[in-house]
């Protein structure tokens, strides 16, 4: 918005004092929008980040102080790992967490491997079909998930696959196919095709040229791609609990647990979960227009 | 690739479409089936105690039966299942025929006494049993077939030596007579579809062998008595979330245009919630407006209240439909962002600049050049937002306990979990589905006749 109109370059002695007070006028109302917009940018901040803040001085605390009224505003005080402890050490949160990578691992696999065909496919072929491929993948990925559980719940009962963590993987890996498609395609189409082009004009075989080429330039945006895989499967909490009963996933687990447990227990549950997603979307920040961004085109 | 069509992109689609439409498409298909379709609801009759017979009538689920004759019918050994049929056992037997040598044939367990078996357990000699009732035939018929009525190949007299040479388990066929629609019909099923009440007469269909279409489930569903609720909280929240939600995400939208040093700080921050659970997200919100929580810690603290307010109670339900709409607002606002974010960037530069020029103010230039350029970007968010707040859920669950306030999908969810009904909870996921697409296909033509109008 406040784009930096040219003020350097303007030889200042030669302007009259008409032009000169227009300009004095225009960089203070520019400075003036950039503190506004700042001020925008550190409030919606705060909002993000406070709650956070707040989970996490009541999971990194005693459970004495997480009961205690009024809350101390200073967060972190006094700092413990009594909360969190008594979390990890209650019934069915450590198979929680195994179950939940495990079942997150198997989805990020079968995801990604899946998927990059196909995404290699839309971005790089102009084929009939492809615009209603893209659309379908769309569609999928718009429709609710709560519709897909139930039957496939009664589906894993009668063939004898229910409550294991590879149905449930299965049902993540479908859940997380479209977007895994698309984010792959648009990885790859961030790739210009010149490059493999160039690669085969200097003797490279098909196979060679993609895997010489295209696969160390693709290998980053698809980590993060897979790594988006994880966190959407580690979160997901509808189909889980729908369709695990002794192999719990953690989110299954807190949630089986929610109605019963202690406010410390469901603060530092919160936090737990809530840690993991925060790092990977750190780690996968610069490509999350290449994942959303993308997706909604 | 012109004259010969390349076969390359289909086979590289293949992997997921063949995973999708048996993870996907198949799932869907049997939800809307499950919904309206009864697995089990009508028994077929047959005209003989015999698998593939002629079809003489159905019975209902339920429906009161009386049982006419029963008979001993072979079974499948793959279909033998002991716990729901009535069963009975029949073995082939050799024994000796005067001097004329030995006759091979069947007979049912109840006419033979064992006398001898392998360490096993299996039976391998015995005698014939003597007949109790006076007026029936003292000797016992050995049968060419494991059935009753099969030609009869000899008859044996009590305590006659036999070599028990098999044996096969025969499921009970029941005749049934019973009522469809004031019609009586008959005709025989297997045992394991009747549950027969303590007389040995009357019974019930307890389950059918053929599926039936039936309004059941749907009727069953709309008459809950939270489906009223959960309609219109879902609803509700979905009004209140989508407005506050865009404008929240374009704002953020905006300040991340604005290309600020610290940018890419900006930027994570707002995208922090797109990894954040439902789950998680409702248990942040619960710290904050827990009886004890921050919330009241801060208007306290302000002097604005002198005790604690109970916000999530049965008896202050805005206050939880408040506490959802904050917590919904601070989770799923990032997608929304990032989503306009990228559309913004595919508007020019230029196109702006003019607008500045131009003397537009910011709002002008909001309202009249983004706000109409960023349109298409702002369709798909819309149509993904609205499913997506169709069905929300954990965080209901997390800030309400999931019964002051209900959802449509936290009552699949205990259609499913609690009361143990997949049907009632398919049809819960149909009507979800069927909201979303009106919503998305209203959104689609809304859209397009305002460009009819405006062209």
């Amino acid at each position: 918005m406040t784009t930096t109109t040219a003020t350097k370059a303007l030889p200042v002695a030669q302007v009259s004092p008409e032009v000169k007070a227009l300009h004095e006028k225009m960089l203070r109302r520019q400075r003036l929008s950039r503190a506004l917009t700042y001020a925008l940018g550190l409030g919606l901040s705060l909002w993000i980040l406070l709650p956070i803040v707040f989970i996490g001085s009541m999971a990194l605390t005693t459970a004495a102080s997480v009961r205690a009224y009024p809350k101390s505003i200073l967060p972190f005080i006094p700092f413990s790992f009594e909360t969190l402890r008594f979390f990890l050490n209650s019934n069915g949160i450590v198979s929680g967490v195994i179950n939940s990578i495990i079942v997150a691992v198997i989805t990020l696999v079968l995801s990604t491997l899946i998927a990059a065909p196909a995404g290699y496919a839309i971005s790089r072929y102009f084929f009939p079909g492809r615009d209603f491929f893209r659309l379908a993948i769309l569609a999928v990925r718009a429709f609710p998930i709560v519709i897909l559980s139930i039957p496939l719940a009664v589906v894993f009962i009668s063939v004898g696959l229910f409550d294991s963590v590879y149905s449930l993987a299965l049902m993540h890996t479908a859940l997380t196919l479209p977007t895994t498609i698309l984010v792959i395609g648009s990885v790859f189409a961030s790739i210009p095709y010149e490059l493999e082009e160039a690669a085969k004009v200097f003797g490279c075989t098909p196979f060679q040229a993609f895997r010489r080429v295209v696969l160390p330039l693709v290998t980053p945006g698809i980590a993060a791609s897979a790594v988006f895989t994880f966190v959407m499967s580690w979160n997901e909490v509808f189909a889980a609990s729908v369709l695990t009963i002794q192999n719990r996933t953690l989110p299954a687990q807190v949630l089986y647990t929610l109605p019963q447990s202690s406010e410390p227990y469901q603060f530092a549950g919160g936090f737990f979960m809530l840690v993991p997603s925060m790092i990977f979307i750190f780690l996968i920040r610069r490509y999350l227009f290449n994942m959303w961004g993308q997706v909604s085109k | 690739m012109p004259g010969r069509r390349n076969w390359a992109p289909y086979l590289l689609i293949l992997p997921s479409l063949l995973f999708l439409a048996l993870f996907f498409a198949w799932p869907m298909f049997r939800a809307l089936t499950l919904a309206v379709w009864d697995d089990d609801g009508r028994l077929t009759l047959l005209t003989e105690a015999a698998q593939g017979s002629g079809v003489s009538g159905y019975l209902r689920q339920n429906a009161p039966v009386r049982v006419l004759a029963r008979q001993g019918n072979p079974v499948a050994p793959g279909d033998l299942d002991p716990a729901t049929m009535q069963t009975e056992v029949w073995f082939r037997l050799r024994a000796p025929l005067g001097a004329g040598g030995d006759v091979e044939g069947w007979a049912p367990e109840t006419r033979i006494r064992v006398r001898e078996e392998a360490p096993d357990g299996t039976p391998l000699s015995g005698t014939v049993r003597r007949v109790l009732a006076s007026d029936a035939d003292p000797q016992t018929s050995l049968l060419a077939e494991p059935r009753p009525g099969s030609e009869v190949v000899a008859k044996l007299d009590a305590n006659t030596a036999v070599t028990i040479l098999e044996s096969a388990v025969l499921e009970v066929w029941f005749q049934l007579e019973g009522e469809v629609d004031g019609e009586t019909v008959s005709g025989w099923a297997p045992s394991r579809y009747i549950q027969v009440f303590g007389d040995g007469e009357n019974g019930r269909v307890d389950r059918g062998n053929a599926g039936v279409f039936t309004p059941e489930y749907i009727q069953r569903m709309v008459n809950d008595r939270f489906f009223v609720p959960a309609l219109w909280t879902t609803l509700l929240l979905t009004i209140l979330i989508i407005p506050a939600q865009f404008v929240l995400a374009i704002v953020m939208a905006l300040v991340i245009q604005a290309r600020l040093k610290g940018n890419q700080w900006f930027l994570y921050i707002f995208a922090i919630p797109l990894g954040v659970s439902d789950l998680a997200t409702g248990i942040v919100w619960f710290a904050v407006f827990t009886q004890f929580g921050y919330l009241n810690t801060i208007l306290q603290g302000l002097g604005l209240i002198s005790a604690p307010i109970v916000y999530l109670s049965a008896n202050t339900q805005h206050w939880i439909i408040i506490a959802i709409w904050l917590a919904e607002l601070w989770r799923a606002t990032s997608i929304v962002m990032v989503i306009v974010v990228s559309g913004l960037q595919a508007i020019s530069d230029e196109v702006l600049e003019a607008a500045e020029l131009f003397g537009a103010s910011l709002w002008q230039r909001i309202w009249h050049v983004i706000l109409p350029l960023l349109k298409p970007s702002l369709q798909v968010a819309l149509i993904l937002r609205t499913i997506l707040a169709l069905q929300v859920f954990a965080v209901v669950v997390a800030l309400s306990g999931g019964d002051i306030v209900t959802v449509l999908a936290n009552e699949t969810f205990r259609q499913y979990y609690e009361f143990r009904n997949p049907n009632v909870a398919a049809a819960y996921a149909g009507f979800i589905l069927l909201l979303s697409m009106v919503t998305s296909v209203v959104y689609l033509r809304l859209v397009r006749t305002q460009e009819e109008a405006a062209g």
